[in-house]
């Protein structure tokens, strides 16, 4: 009776899942219930966990639990620890959920809500949660081994540097890309720039605290800075609101860039202690409230839709960003559907920590279901305004026009209607002075979460303080990302510098911390500068650059995972793994193909640079602006230059990985798994690790 | 009804811990925990203030945040 009631549940779960999802897919022409997207990603989510989950851990990957993990067997308290599997999921999921799957899906939007609705479900489901799955469990088996290294050990030593230079290029675009994001949520707005300076030094308050005062206290210190934080939100409208200093922090896009660089140095040059940290431990919690609350608030006030399922630009033309549906969409939305750099979590920390193998199925492919959830939020959030006011933010001044005028023109021209006086009567209710040509998708998610937020508490009355909240809680853990990945990168350039000359590579060298700093900070903080400048808008070129280098390091560790499923014999099951690595292989290379070759300047770099050379030639640039066009052609070829590398260290990967697939399958080549050796468990079926122990 | 307060207070109680291992406000603990059961000499163990700064520096020496 249990059996059959349990799979009486199963199939309604799924029935109302296929529901959902076919009321999504088929509505046309009528705005819909927000609340039909939750219920179609929760069940998918739900099928697939209790379906396809089980079976990669049971067949794929064949879990054991008699199998003593790394955490068990070099337990030291500080690096190796058992650790409760919810607490490790926490872990875990605060640490891939960065601003990855609330942008995606914002610039995504332009296409419509189903293409990256879809691709987020799916795309978690088969590939992204797969990844993260099979690449712990590969890091279990190794004693926590970095992907890097496995990728040495068990594809080639070709394929370890490469997957080591994929890392460090990846992380320069990811961060200029970010940084990217904050200069345009913050230009020319006084409340946001003050509210986000402030957090510099409360969170310099709080390492204090956490180092002098109650050493490792960080919930309470947390709590702390969260009420200063929170403060510093309600005080930014004082801020913009008295003349004097409102001029003092109405900054241009310039002025921010070279804020943030600066901050990033010093972030990265200053002990971890004293900002980094404290930093992240307030990113840490206002991230989980800020999701938790926005989860809260689609329940509650159940939006509508208004974004038409599929929009006129999935040709290719859109304004946000160019480029066809295919592959872009697949592109854009990288985090949240699947990402590279979560295999760097995946083969870092957690593995470290992990009670029993069995714990893998929940982390790993857990958090990144919960990931996928964030980021179908973040698509219900940006579809919820009215399109006009959607592409009105999104939409750079080059495309649309600098007022409110000329882009409520354009606008209403592309179908969807917008009168000018709607973008002024908006930018006036959030508190700034306009909303207009702020690319990258952060005003835009902002907007829409404080309209939710607003329709549950306060009304329009607190809609400035809502949308100034999310404002603060994105470029706030935007910026953790930035100062840890500046932090990251420069061990990595201290690394690289050390072969060359050893006293480099000493961490603790004052010097070489300066230098490499300032080298890591030079790489990226020069790709946001072109960004800041090129009048197309930035993220038209760096987001699809970023989307092409993230998914190229997901096919880099798909690659290590089907190696190593051949070389324990699992060649049956190798689709599990082998097909989303295909897939993710096709659209970046025929992404990088077409952000290369592509004739349209809007759309390939080389023909953008082509095209700005041509006017050059014939003497249509005024002199005054003769040496930023010159500087912009280098950026464009520069950017060509970039995908090309990315994709060759990519495809040379593959080709090694492909000889020694048919060595192994020839049985050329005898498999040789670089495994730990197996040692049983002395732990009891009870034993739940030390947040619980003592129960 | 006793019995639901206990099993009540024994949940929060749970959660607490939860969250205090997850934010790392028992990570020193711990760390003193598994130098007792591993017989670890006194003198070697670390200060509070002293694992605190250490533990930040490695955690923060490798890829520890995603996009």
């Amino acid at each position: 009776m249990n059996k059959f009631l349990t799979k009486l549940i199963w199939i309604v779960v799924a029935s109302l899942g296929a529901g959902a999802l076919a009321k999504i897919a088929l509505q046309r022409g009528e705005s819909l219930n927000a609340i039909w997207f939750v219920l179609a990603a929760a069940c998918c989510y739900l099928v697939a966990y209790r379906l396809y989950s089980a079976f990669v851990a049971a067949k794929v990957l064949a879990l054991d639990d008699t199998r003593a993990t790394p955490a068990e067997r070099h337990d030291d308290g500080r690096d190796f620890v058992p650790t409760n599997k919810w607490v490790l999921f926490g872990h875990h999921f605060a640490a891939i959920a960065g601003p990855g799957p609330l942008v995606g899906p914002t610039l995504a939007a332009q296409f419509g809500y189903l293409p990256g609705t879809l691709w987020l479900i799916a795309g978690a489901v088969l590939a992204g949660c797969v990844q993260d799955f099979v690449i712990l469990f590969c890091s279990i088996r190794r004693d926590g081994k970095s992907l890097g290294e496995m990728a040495r050990e068990e594809v080639s030593k070709r394929g370890g540097f490469i997957a080591q230079l994929a890392v460090l290029a990846i992380l320069v675009i990811l961060l200029a890309v970010v940084a990217l994001v904050v200069v345009n949520a913050l230009k020319s707005s006084p409340w946001a720039t003050f509210t986000l300076a402030m957090t510099i030094p409360i969170a310099m308050l709080l390492g204090v605290y956490l180092r002098y005062l109650r050493p490792g206290r960080v919930l309470e210190a947390s709590l702390i800075g969260v009420a200063l934080v929170l403060f510093a939100v309600v005080a930014g409208q004082w801020v913009a609101d008295s003349p004097s200093w409102s001029h003092a922090f109405t900054l241009s896009g310039l002025a921010i860039t070279a804020a943030i660089i600066l901050y990033a140095f010093a972030a990265s040059a200053l002990p971890v202690w004293l900002l980094l940290a404290p930093r992240d431990y307030l990113s840490a919690f206002i991230k989980a409230g800020a999701i938790f609350s926005l989860a809260a608030g689609i329940l509650l006030v159940r939006p509508s839709v208004h974004m038409p399922a599929l929009t006129r630009f999935i040709d290719g033309s859109g304004p946000v960003f160019a480029g066809k549906i295919f592959p872009f969409c697949f592109i854009t939305i990288a985090c949240g559907a699947i990402s590279g750099f979560h295999s760097l979590i995946s083969s870092g920390t957690t593995p470290k920590m992990i009670l029993r193998e069995t714990h893998a199925r929940f982390i790993g492919y857990g958090a990144m279901l919960l990931e996928s959830f964030v980021g179908v939020m973040a698509m219900v959030a940006a579809c919820a305004m009215q399109p006009g006011v959607y592409f009105a933010i999104n939409s750079p001044a080059g495309i649309v026009g600098a007022t409110p005028e000329a882009a409520a023109a354009t606008i209403s021209n592309w179908g969807f209607p917008l009168a000018g006086q709607t973008m002024t009567d908006l930018a006036h209710k959030v508190g700034e002075l306009t909303l207009l040509n702020r690319a990258g998708g952060a005003p835009s998610l902002a907007v829409g979460m404080a309209q939710i937020f607003s329709s549950t508490i306060g009304g329009d009355r607190l809609l400035s303080i809502w949308y100034h909240f999310a404002i603060m809680f994105e470029a706030l853990f935007i910026l953790t990302v930035l100062d840890a990945g500046t932090r990251v990168g420069r061990f990595m350039v201290q690394e690289l510098g050390g072969r060359v000359w050893k006293p480099f590579a000493r961490t603790s060298w004052t010097p070489g911390i300066l230098l490499s700093s300032a080298i890591i900070v030079a790489l990226w903080g020069y790709f946001l500068y072109q960004g800041v400048v090129d009048p197309l808008g930035g993220i038209n070129s760096l987001w699809p650059l970023f989307g092409i280098a993230n998914q190229l390091l997901a096919a880099v560790a798909l690659v290590v995972a089907t190696t190593v499923l051949l070389k324990m014999g699992r060649t049956r099951w190798i689709g599990v793994t082998l097909v989303p690595m295909a897939w993710l292989v096709t659209i970046t290379m025929t992404a990088s193909y077409q952000k290369i070759f592509d004739p349209n300047p809007r759309m390939g770099f080389l023909a953008y640079a082509n095209a700005l050379a041509a006017q050059v030639a014939a003497g249509k640039i005024p002199a005054a602006k003769l040496a930023d066009t010159q500087r912009l052609i280098f950026n464009q070829r520069l950017d060509a230059v970039v995908t090309a590398v990315l994709a060759a260290m990519v495809l040379v990967l593959i080709v090694e990985a492909l000889v020694q697939w048919y060595a192994l399958l020839s049985r050329r080549r005898e498999p040789v798994l670089h495994e730990s050796p197996y040692v049983a468990t002395q732990w009891g079926p009870d034993f739940a690790g030390t947040a619980h122990g003592d129960d | 009804m006793r019995a639901h307060l206990h099993a009540g207070k024994r949940m929060l109680r749970k959660v607490w811990r939860g969250l205090r291992e997850w934010c790392g406000d028992a990570a020193y603990e711990r760390y003193l925990r598994s130098r007792t059961q591993r017989n670890a000499l006194p003198q070697c163990t670390l200060s509070a203030e002293e694992f605190y700064v250490e533990q930040l520096n490695r955690r923060y020496s490798h890829p520890n945040r995603c996009c």
